[in-house]
Order: C-alpha cells, then sequence, then structure tokens
C-alpha cells in the first residue's frame, strides 16, 4: 500500500529530518514508527499526509506518487486517511457527538449519513452514552477513544497516529492500542508513531525505527 | 447546498463569538459608507439644484425704465428664438415686484415704503440646451447691450459652470476620503477574520487533513465577512435615510423652498443598493483575503 524508495527530507542548513528512508508497507499492516525525538518519526507521517513533499526519493500510497496531486487530488487523497493527534484536538465548542460528525459535515455528506455513522463509531469505541458530552468532561482516554472515533468516521483505508498515546497513563494506553488492533482487525492500515517501547512489547507488531532521519531497524 | 448552509451558519455563529471585534469591524465599514453617503447625498443635490437653475433663465435682459415700445421690439427681435435661443418670456416691473415679495415676504413692507417699484422690466431667456458656445452667447449679449433701452445684460451659465466644477471637485474629495476609509474598513475586517480564523485554526487543521473542500474551509470566513460588510452598510445607509429625513423636516424644507427646489432627495434607490453591495462586496473580499493569507 505504501512505498518508500529513498525518501529524504531536508530542512535548511543542511539538516536531514529524514535520509534514504526505503520502506513497504503492506495493505492492512499495522506498523510501529519508533525512535528518539527528532527521528523522523512526525516527517515521515506529515508526508504520507501530504502535509509536506520529500525532497529526494519517491513516496507513493495506494500507486499514486503523493509529489503529483494536485491540490485537489490531496484533498480526495486525504479523504482516505484518519489522523489520531497526540493532543487529541477535540473542538472545546462542540459536543462529543458533534466532533465525531464534524468530518462528515465538512466533507458535505448528508445530515441522515452523518448521525448514523457518528453513531455507529461512538457506539464502536464504547462512548455511545457520552455523546452529548464537551471534550472537557471527558477523561484523557475517552478524549483519545473520541479522536479515534473521529479519525474513524470516514472509514479510511489508512490511519496515522501521532504519539496517541502520549498524554496517557499506561492502563488507558494498552486500551487505546487494543481498539487500534480491533480496528486493524477489520483490515484497516495502521501506522502508529511512538517512543514508548513498552507499550510496542505488548502489542507485538512490526516495528520501524528511526534514528536521526534513517532506518536503524526493521526494513 | 450543503456547504452554503454550513457556510451561513458558521459565519453566523463565528460573528456571535467574536462580537466584540465583529462590532469594530461593522462601524468602520458603516463609517466608510456614511462619508461616501454624506457625499454623495450633497453632491446629488447639487447637481439637481444647478440643472434646475440651467433649465431656468439663463440670460436675463433688464430694460431700462426709459425703455420705449420701440426698444422693446428691437429687443425682442434680437432675441427671436433659432439655434442660440430656446424661448423668451417677458416679466413687466409689476410682475417683478409680485414674485419678489413672493419670494422675500419679509422685504415686502421695505419695497412698499420706496413708494414705487425699484424692479426694472425684464426678458428671461432659455438657451437651447445645445447652446455650447460662449464665444456666440458672448456675442448676443454684447448686441444686447448696445441695443437701445437694455439697462443690463446677465449671463448665468459661466457661475453655474464654475458652482458645477466645485460640485465635482467635493464628489471627488468625497470619493477619495471614502477610498481611504474603505481600505481601513477591510483592514479592519480582515484583521477580525483572521482573529476567527486564530480562534479555530484547530478546526482548520482538522478540515484541511480530512480532505475538506476549499468551499468548506474558505467559505464562512468569506461570508462572515460579507454579513460584517452588509451589516455595516446596510446600518449606514438606514442612518443616512433617518438623519435625512429628520434634517429635511427640520431645516431642509424650509432651505429647499427658498432655493426654489422641487424637494430635497435622498439618494436614489440604486445608489442605495450598490452602497449596501459595494460594502458588502469589500468585506467579502477582506474575508478572503484574511482566509487564503493565513499561516
Amino acid at each position: 500500500m505504501i512505498e518508500a524508495a529513498h525518501l529524504s527530507k531536508l530542512y535548511g542548513r543542511g539538516i536531514y529530518a529524514l535520509r534514504d528512508v526505503s520502506i513497504s508497507i503492506a495493505k492492512g499492516e499495522f506498523l510501529f514508527l519508533t525512535g528518539a525525538s527528532g527521528a523522523g518519526k512526525t516527517t515521515l507521517l506529515r508526508l504520507l499526509l501530504r502535509q509536506e513533499l520529500q525532497t529526494e526519493g519517491d513516496l507513493r500510497v495506494g500507486g499514486r506518487r503523493l509529489a503529483d496531486l494536485s491540490p485537489s487530488d490531496v484533498q480526495a487523497y486525504r479523504r482516505s486517511l484518519g489522523f489520531v493527534f497526540q493532543d487529541f484536538r477535540l473542538i472545546p465548542r462542540m459536543t462529543v457527538f458533534q466532533n465525531v460528525a464534524f468530518v462528515m459535515r465538512v466533507l458535505g455528506s448528508p445530515l441522515e449519513v452523518q448521525q448514523r455513522r457518528t453513531f455507529q463509531v461512538l457506539k464502536y469505541v464504547g462512548l455511545q452514552h457520552r455523546m452529548n458530552a464537551y471534550p472537557e468532561e471527558l477523561s484523557g482516554g475517552e478524549q483519545q477513544r473520541i479522536a479515534i472515533a473521529r479519525a474513524l468516521v470516514n472509514e479510511p483505508q489508512l490511519v496515522l497516529a501521532d504519539e496517541p498515546t502520549g498524554n496517557l497513563d499506561p492502563d488507558l494506553s494498552v486500551e487505546v492500542m487494543n481498539l487500534f488492533r480491533e480496528i486493524n482487525g477489520r483490515g484497516t492500515t495502521i501506522i502508529v508513531a511512538t517512543h514508548d517501547i513498552s507499550l510496542i512489547q505488548r502489542v507485538g507488531r512490526r516495528v520501524l525505527t528511526l534514528d536521526h532521519g534513517r532506518v536503524v531497524e526493521g526494513r | 447546498m450543503s456547504v452554503l448552509r454550513y457556510a451561513v451558519e458558521e459565519a453566523l455563529s463565528s460573528l456571535w463569538r467574536g462580537r466584540r471585534f465583529s462590532v469594530l469591524a461593522v462601524a468602520t465599514i458603516a463609517t466608510a459608507v456614511l462619508v461616501l453617503g454624506c457625499f454623495l447625498l450633497a453632491t446629488t443635490n447639487l447637481e439637481h439644484l444647478v440643472d434646475q437653475w440651467r433649465s431656468a433663465t439663463e440670460l436675463s435682459v433688464f430694460l431700462a425704465d426709459t425703455a420705449t415700445d420701440d426698444d422693446r421690439r428691437q429687443v425682442e427681435a434680437v432675441l427671436a428664438p433659432g439655434a442660440l435661443v430656446a424661448s423668451v418670456e417677458f416679466v413687466s416691473k409689476a410682475q417683478a415686484l409680485v414674485r419678489f415679495k413672493g419670494m422675500f415676504g419679509d422685504l415686502a413692507p421695505t419695497v412698499d415704503a420706496l413708494g414705487r417699484n425699484p424692479l426694472p422690466a425684464s426678458y428671461e431667456v432659455r438657451l437651447q440646451p445645445a447652446a455650447g458656445d460662449r464665444q456666440a452667447i458672448e456675442q448676443l449679449a454684447a448686441r444686447l447691450r448696445s441695443t437701445a433701452g437694455v439697462a443690463d445684460v446677465r449671463y448665468d451659465r459661466q457661475w453655474l459652470d464654475r458652482l458645477l466644477a466645485g460640485v465635482a471637485v467635493v464628489r471627488r474629495i468625497g470619493l477619495v476620503l471614502s477610498a481611504i476609509l474603505a481600505l481601513a474598513a477591510a483592514l479592519t475586517v480582515t484583521t477580525v477574520v483572521r482573529l476567527a480564523l486564530h480562534a479555530r485554526r484547530d478546526e482548520l487543521e482538522i478540515m484541511e487533513l480530512v480532505g475538506s473542500p476549499s468551499a468548506y474551509v474558505q467559505g464562512p470566513f468569506i461570508l462572515e465577512g460579507a454579513l460584517q460588510g452588509l451589516i455595516g452598510g446596510g446600518a449606514a445607509v438606514a442612518i443616512l435615510a433617518v438623519a435625512f429625513r429628520a434634517l429635511r423636516a427640520r431645516d431642509l424644507a424650509t432651505w429647499a423652498a427658498a432655493l426654489n427646489l422641487a424637494d430635497v432627495q435622498f439618494l436614489p434607490i440604486w445608489t442605495s443598493v450598490l452602497l449596501v453591495v459595494g460594502a458588502t462586496a469589500v468585506g467579502g473580499v477582506s474575508g478572503l483575503l484574511a482566509a487564503r493569507t493565513r499561516g
């Protein structure tokens, strides 16, 4: 599904955030990206989200070269992705239900579809009973489950998560990872960037370790 | 339809959330429109007034009290309607007095106290509308002055032209001032919309990451700016209309009667609509600029 060949991202002053990365990720795979801060995990996710372009090499997702996408193609491509942030990024003025439905609303889905899908994913993450609550009324774990529900509501083929357990205690982290495993079990490709080695060992999936922008383990 | 509905809902909600700043943007737009409206109102009415004067007597030929019937016939021969003269009206001394008393009633006793009619008889001459050749008119005036029985010849068009030129300058000053104020209003709207963008930066990031169409991302901000313009422009025209009605009722009607002006008029409807549409457009473009240039 994802093919990166000799991928490099060079920022100013000759600093490489990624250097000569060549990886292949199959459809339906669950991959951990790990490494110390500044290793290049977030940069790789940003390239996959087409928020940035590589300076060298080639990156393809589902056979399409991301560098060749026009602005409208980028919008269409992103509709096949789901994204989870470390800090949840829930919208405080919206209820849980509105936060999740927001994605479908801004994609122009009919109201009936918005409501049906939102309720389905809230049920899936086990928080349908909190749908009228506001984010500030939820625990960190609940907020991240809502963020995951929001990433899933549009039925993406690929979910990218950047340190999704960074703000959670170990028990909640396991709970969130179990949710990702479940989602992956339904055929969705998952890439999780984390530096939590113990969590990676517990979940036990393929790991790609980056160090100073280079893949040092698990090509 | 869903994008329009989304944009309207979000723009209204954003206006309400940022109402303190929105009021500022609306007030600056209203000020710009109000200033432009005032200048347009003043210059439109002045032009209307000058037009009326232009279509009224343009050449006045005053007769000496000693003018004989022969003298009058000679003057009438010179003023025979043709390429230059459209029509001629004779105003006798008695008619002139009646007119004077009608226009300046307060002075009637003073005139009566004189014991005689001091006003001369005259011919009021309307020139052909196309008679723009000043030299030909000057020649006509010179011929009349040299005709026996003529005391004086007054030619109105020169000062009317000067007045019109003055009105045009005032209008230009108004336009420049309004353009500067409109620029200030546009900058204020851009800043206020930027604040709204900043307040919603997380939402916008999510929208972009999920591939939301540009119309959904930018639409609410364009509409928010346009609504600020619409409210500001509409309020300004409404304030201008109310102030105009109040003023007309109190002072302007007296002036209008004194100036023989049928009525002092408010801005034509299309000008009012254009002012509001212009303010809405300035607001919308400012909103678009803010949305497109956000960091």
